[in-house]
């Protein structure tokens, strides 16, 4: 598995919000820059592997029965796959990508994700997200939400910790300071933990920054074999280890210790690279409410339990800090959906690559990314690096 | 004059599940039970998850537990749950050793506690169906 798969190029648009902007246009905008970014001429992809866009059904059919390669003339493609994983759909793609560029289906493939929630009505991007991984017998009834779901372990989170609101917020502001940095992010001015605090509460402890705003997003990238990569690229991004725990499909199923658990994947991954958290250089962490990230930063070992409010506080995993964290902006890019999973491993590579502008960690040479499904059924981590070590 | 109404969506059953829900609907709450690993199982299901036999069982809740984890619904919701606002969703543990999401009624928002005993009330939805919330115990 190490070295095996490399990212050669990547593509986004702007997270943000484009009632006017058709589904096509991102997908072709998105994949034709991927496709330049590698390098390579359209009819070199030999497959490819999308992300299912879950609250999008014609969309799904679409993409599902294979008018991608049609839609961009990739005259070379031999197959294409849809995947369906929730927030962890990326890993996957890029997991049966490994195999296709290995085993001779395909020499490259194209991965990538679109999700427009603009052209969704209001009411069934609510009624989509009310009911997508919450179960229909024994929470929904109660009136869980994601929002819901995610503000119950921060009260617990909290509780166990001695966590301040203050604290919680800097994670908000953390992000935002990224976020400043990333034409691509959605929501760029400043912010202070005050008006993260003064904004309004939506499930306690969480207030409206705390939470996801809903956006459009598309991403895609050209993956290839470690073998084949140093030919195409002179910055290949190769995938050195990964390794997943699963949680729980239901809340109520999933204990809290297993959260604790869910890092020891994150060992694993970094021992198949050979490497140690102290060769990371980003901590690239997917956490989608600010609890989780500190949650996940005690796990890892970066913090001690209960410190981690603190050291996002300092500013440690901020710009300039001594342990850049979640460099996409995450709270302040706008989510969208399954898709801010390839958005992590977009930018993992971007900044593998050296290419991620005013918020390239200066000689970024590995990372540690995680990605998650539902309301957390799971928990993968990979580590990526620009060499083989 | 607005009324006040919830639209609350009933339980989507399985057929191994709707003992569970006639009991509720006599206000009881059942545990199912393996009678050959001798574990509490919650949800229930078809086939134990641990030996996958059907050698299962009910025994009948306390309705006593510990409140785990609480938060105040205030905004945000989809419409049908937005008459409740604010209302507590929560985990509960129960003392037969299962843990359950509910919501926390009948209870001052700022007394509430991680860890604070907790006693089951029914909650009537329609006909057919009750749902098991708790409140502190007073």
């Amino acid at each position: 598995m190490k070295g095996k798969l490399a990212i050669v190029g990547v593509g986004e648009v702007p997270t943000g919000w484009y009632p006017e902007r058709g589904d096509w246009e991102m997908i072709n905008t998105t994949c034709m820059e991927a496709i330049r970014d590698a390098g390579l001429d359209k009819n070199d992809i030999e497959g490819v592997i999308s992300v299912n866009p879950m609250a999008q059904p014609k969309l799904q059919s679409e993409i599902g029965f294979g008018k991608i390669p049609e839609e961009l003339g990739l005259k070379g493609c031999k197959d294409i796959c849809i995947v369906n994983a929730g927030g962890a759909t990326t890993t996957n793609c890029i997991r049966m990508a490994e195999h296709w560029v290995n085993s001779g289906i395909a020499k490259t493939v194209l991965i990538n994700h679109v999700t427009r929630h603009s052209g969704i009505t209001l009411a069934d991007a609510i009624n989509f997200f009310a009911t997508a991984g919450i179960d229909l017998q024994w929470e929904y009834p109660f009136g869980m939400s994601y929002n819901g779901v995610m503000a119950l372990q921060a009260t617990r989170y909290m509780h166990d910790t001695g966590t301040t609101p203050e604290q919680l917020a800097s994670v908000c502001v953390a992000n935002r300071k990224w976020a400043m940095l990333d034409p691509n992010a959605r929501f760029r001015k400043p912010l202070t933990i005050e008006q993260v605090l003064k904004s309004r509460m939506v499930s306690t402890p969480l207030h409206a920054f705390e939470c996801n705003v809903l956006s459009d997003g598309a991403a895609a990238m050209v993956v290839t074999s470690g073998e084949l990569a140093p030919q195409i690229s002179k910055t290949p991004v190769y995938k050195l280890g990964e390794d997943v725990l699963y949680l729980g499909a239901t809340a109520t199923q999933r204990k809290e210790r297993r959260m604790g658990r869910g890092p020891g994947a994150a060992q694993k991954a970094l021992a198949q690279a050979g490497l140690t958290l102290e060769d990371m250089d980003i901590l690239e962490i997917y956490f989608a409410y600010p609890h989780a990230f500190l949650m996940l930063l005690e796990a890892l070992g970066v913090c001690k339990p209960g410190e981690a409010g603190r050291f996002v506080m300092e500013g440690h995993t901020s710009p300039g800090g001594k342990l850049p964290c979640s460099t996409i902006g995450e709270l302040s890019r706008g989510h969208t959906g399954s898709g801010v999973s390839t958005a992590y491993y977009v930018e993992c590579a971007r900044q593998l690559m050296g290419k991620a502008g005013a918020r390239q960690v200066p000689n970024a040479r590995y990372l540690l990314t995680n990605a998650a499904g539902g309301s957390g059924m799971n928990m993968i981590w990979s580590v990526w690096g620009r060499d083989i070590p | 004059m607005t009324e006040k109404k919830s639209s609350i969506p009933v339980p989507v059953t399985e057929p191994w599940t709707e003992e569970f829900w006639k009991a509720a609907k006599q206000h009881k709450f059942l545990v199912q039970h393996c009678n050959d690993c001798n574990i509490n199982i919650f949800y229930p299901r078809k086939f134990c998850p641990e030996c996958w036999g059907s050698n299962l069982s009910w025994i009948e809740s306390k309705g006593k537990g510990k409140l785990y984890t609480f938060t105040i619904t205030m905004y945000g919701v989809e419409p049908r749950f937005a008459p409740d606002l604010p209302y507590v969703l929560a985990l509960v543990d129960l003392d037969e050793g299962i843990r359950v999401m509910t919501r926390i009624v009948n209870c001052d928002h700022d007394q509430l506690q991680c860890d604070m005993p907790v006693e089951i009330v029914w909650q009537d939805i329609n006909e057919e169906f009750n749902l098991y919330y708790f409140q502190p115990v007073k």
